[in-house]
């Protein structure tokens, strides 16, 4: 042992401390040297003594020793009288040497007793490792502790879970943030020890190979960090990004963030397995009646089963590309995470997603989106089995992507993930909430790319609109919102709003003012994922003060286009009678008009499972034209010839249709999740002069068409025309009504009256 | 020693900064505050609808600076500052008793 016999004790181990430090030794070897060097000086100290040990825990019992790690030992004896004196000839020379010392007395029946009431004492004894003395007092207490944990695991387990949740909670997420606590944020090195005492317990398996190098990594990176620093702090401050990636060899603190992140993110995921496991593991055991575990279906071919979202017996990702996102949509919008065996088979057996993507992939995506806060998890998860990638390869560019500044607190990817979920709580305040959610989502894509952001965005983009099959204009509205998505901050705040040419910039730079609520929903959804240095109300206030301004400046909405009925449509009204045509998944309803017509077709159709993507309803010659746009819930396609005849039996009496629906609704399971956004209902009083438009901006649910129209009827209005989209998951309705006198709904009190039963028919019955 | 303290408009902070820094005046603080002066807020029409805004986004600065370049700062900010508009701001002068560089511990005009 290389101590100096002149000095002091404490002196010598300082000194020897100070060479290892300070020498080229690094990573595994570092923390190796640190810790064979205390093991030598502890050996030395306790000479020869009999009856006594001293035993190494925590880190020092891995022998994973950072250079501003504590010291864990404990003094193990069989009842010495004298062991204080021994004690004090231990410890004191250690408190001297500036060793921070974690140390206790016992023995091994004390020692027990302490790890049995004390968590943090279990965990760090599980790992107990003999340093000096009496073997048999080491082999002893392992083996009488671990025996102990076996037995109590299932009592202590979800005690160790609620530190790892509250660690998460407070510390954050490793893999995300700018300045992540190694230790102790989620994905951190307390998750790898975590997952190791749970292994000792024999509930789970011991983390796989890929973990133990994720932590591996993750100490190399704390070593460099305490040596860099002179300090023992575990936060990965910015400061010491260069000096950490130098003395590791990285190419640069980008280098060393992504590495830091990779690793981190696969700790977080198998953590998250494994403690789904050891709750499936601790759930008490069915009793015999309940053997089968309940499913209950969530989407077409997509079930929950046990808290856990899976694919249904029949579902085949080999031949249903789309089934993939189908799944990730419904598991976030139930909150539910899908299981690993399904997110295995999802990335290893989809189908490749076919270029462009057919509609009910781009919908599914736009749920998934707009499912608010839930859609974080689900992403991750399709993101560490490289889902995401394979349907976006744009989005490895920005994946694990540092940006490192005062002002963000995420890495790319998931300050754009983080901007969609900020994205999703706005979708009312826009006519184009399936817009607001892609533009946030690829708002910044263009960081993973050389050059300016925003230019790369912006020449990325019409790929990625190409693929997903958005129409043209949709794809030009995207690019202005990526080109423009820093106009309003940096406007706002560094020009004068009194300046009509300010205002006349921002106008001209956005075009309509359907672009400019999107793009003041895109900045606050930006602005908020960003960091709280980003956005406040002081900002927020000149932005709006900016946009009111700039609305007034641009002309109102444009009316919408008539809806154009082709010949086939246009025939068919100049017949006369009640009529059902079917082409593809187009379904178009003729009949002579007469009020009420739009609540049982839409009725009808979610009596045959049918969900309806977009409906126009027009007339033609006192013939109503309603044209709807349908996919069924779950399967196929129901048998057309028992809608028809729905439609005629309902056409003369519609009495049966509202209990036959609540009977279907029943079948369907809840959506537990909270809706992202509240239902809305706006009065759009500058779009037409001949009639009342009342708009409805809402979350999708089973038969909500029907409801709203239904609630139209009871409140005595007349839908003249009607334009509905659903938008991915949301749904954007807008109702050309007058009263049943023909005239205009201008009345507050009644129009407070029709908000509201509109708001109750958002609302699925309970 | 002076602390100069002006609320201005928020466009008009980079004017300001610029204007300072050709003074040689090394450091500023600068915080988005809420105020207003004579003007009470102003009223906006917006979509037919009036509303009064009470408390208008400003930027307030605070300089630091030695006895014989208040005056020149305080010209220099009113300078960079005006539009000629209602709701331009104030700048107003206050002495300052002690002032310490925290790193070095240096005391009076020396920590400026």
């Amino acid at each position: 042992m290389n101590v100096d016999p002149t000095r002091s004790d404490g002196e010598s181990l300082r000194a020897a401390r100070d060479g290892v430090v300070s020498g080229p030794l690094r990573r595994a070897e570092l923390r190796a040297a640190l810790s064979d060097l205390a093991d030598e000086w502890l050996t030395d100290q306790l000479g020869a003594e009999a009856d006594v040990a001293l035993v190494a825990v925590g880190g020092y019992g891995r022998r994973e020793l950072a250079p501003g790690s504590d010291l864990d030992v404990v003094l193990l004896h069989r009842g010495r009288a004298d062991i204080k004196e021994l004690a004090d000839r231990i410890w004191y020379p250690l408190w001297d040497s500036g060793v921070k010392l974690d140390h206790s007395v016992r023995t091994v029946d004390e020692a027990v007793g302490v790890a049995r009431t004390d968590l943090k004492a279990m965990l760090g004894m599980v790992e107990a490792r003999h340093v000096a003395g009496d073997p048999e007092l080491t082999t002893a207490l392992r083996s009488q502790v671990l025996e102990s944990w076996r037995r109590d695991a299932r009592k202590r387990l979800p005690d160790v879970l609620a530190a790892v949740t509250e660690r998460a909670e407070k510390y954050g997420e490793l893999a995300f943030l700018l300045e992540p606590d190694l230790k102790e944020s989620r994905g951190g090195l307390r998750d790898v020890h975590a997952m190791a005492a749970v292994a000792a317990s024999w509930i789970a398996d011991a983390p796989a190979a890929e973990v133990r190098g994720a932590a591996a990594r993750l100490m190399d990176v704390r070593g460099e960090l305490h040596r860099c620093s002179s300090r023992s702090g575990d936060r990965l401050v910015l400061q010491e990004h260069g000096a950490v990636a130098k003395a590791l060899d990285y190419n640069d603190a980008d280098a060393l963030m992504r590495d830091v992140y990779d690793a981190a993110r696969t700790v977080a995921f198998a953590t998250d397995e494994m403690w789904r496991r050891v709750e499936g593991a601790l759930r008490p055991p069915r009793r015999w009646r309940q053997r089968q575990p309940t499913r209950r279906p969530l989407a077409d071919g997509v079930v929950e089963q046990d808290g856990e979202v899976v694919l249904a017996r029949d579902a085949d990702p080999a031949h249903d590309p789309v089934l993939v996102l189908r799944a990730a949509a419904a598991a976030a919008q139930a909150a539910l995470p899908l299981s690993r065996h399904t997110l295995d088979r999802l990335a290893e057996h989809s189908a490749p997603m076919p270029e462009p993507w057919p509609a009910a992939a781009r919908d599914a995506l736009l749920a998934l989106l707009g499912s608010g806060p839930d859609l974080v998890p689900v992403w991750e998860a399709l993101d560490q089995v490289g889902v995401v990638v394979r349907l976006l390869p744009e989005w490895a560019a920005v994946r694990c992507h540092p940006q490192r500044n005062a002002i963000h607190r995420f890495t790319v990817d998931r300050h754009l993930v983080e901007a969609a979920v900020e994205a999703a709580a706005l979708t009312r305040r826009v006519r184009r909430p399936d817009l607001l959610l892609l533009g946030a989502l690829f708002h910044d894509i263009g960081k993973g790319f050389p050059g300016d952001h925003t230019d790369a965005g912006v020449a990325v983009l019409p790929t990625i609109g190409a693929r997903l099959g958005l129409p043209a204009a949709d794809v030009d509205l995207l690019v202005t919102l990526v080109r423009q998505h820093l106009l309003l901050p940096d406007t706002a705040t560094r020009r004068d709003l009194d300046d009509p040419a300010t205002v006349r910039l921002v106008a001209d730079a956005v075009g309509d003012r359907t672009t400019l609520e999107l793009l003041h929903a895109l900045t606050i959804a930006d602005a908020r994922a960003t960091g709280p240095a980003a956005w406040g109300e002081w900002k927020a206030r000149l932005v709006d003060d900016l946009v009111a301004r700039a609305t007034a400046v641009l002309a109102g909405a444009p009316p919408p286009a008539d809806g154009l009925l082709d010949e086939t449509q246009l025939d068919l009204a100049r017949a006369g009678v009640l009529d059902v045509q079917v082409t593809g998944d187009r379904v178009t309803v003729v009949a002579p008009d007469r009020p009420g017509l739009l609540w049982r077709w839409a009725g009808v159709l979610a009596l045959h499972r049918l969900q309806i993507r977009s409906a126009t309803a027009t007339s033609v010659d006192r013939m109503a034209v309603t044209v709807f746009d349908v996919s069924p819930r779950f399967g196929s396609m129901p048998d057309w010839s028992a809608v028809r005849a729905d439609v005629r039996r309902m056409y003369d009496d519609a009495s049966s249709l509202a209990a036959s629906l609540a009977e279907r609704d029943r079948a369907y399971a809840r959506a537990s999740a909270l809706e992202p956004a509240p239902p809305r209902v706006i009065w759009a009083d500058d779009a037409s002069e001949s009639s009342t438009v009342v708009e409805v901006r809402a979350h999708d649910s089973v038969g909500l068409l029907y409801r709203l129209t239904a609630a139209l009827a009871e409140a005595g209005l007349d839908v003249q025309s009607a334009r509905m989209s659903t938008l991915g998951a949301e749904v954007v309705d807008a109702f050309y009504v007058v009263g049943d006198d023909g005239a205009l709904v201008v009345d507050p009190l009644q129009r407070q009256h029709i908000e509201e039963l509109l708001l109750t028919a958002c609302r699925r019955p309970a | 020693m002076k602390l100069v303290t002006a609320v201005v408009k928020p466009f008009k902070l980079d004017e300001v900064k610029e204007a300072l820094h050709d003074l040689g005046v090394a450091g500023l603080t600068v915080a988005e505050v809420h105020g207003h002066g004579r003007q009470r807020g102003h009223s906006e029409v917006y979509r037919g609808a009036e509303y009064t805004v009470d408390f208008v986004p400003k930027i307030r600065l605070d300089v630091v600076v030695g006895d014989d370049d208040a005056a020149g700062v305080v010209d220099a900010i009113v300078a960079a500052a005006r539009t000629g508009q209602i709701g331009d701001g104030k700048v107003w002068v206050t002495p300052i008793e002690e002032l310490v560089r925290i790193r070095t511990g240096e005391r009076g005009p020396d920590a400026l």
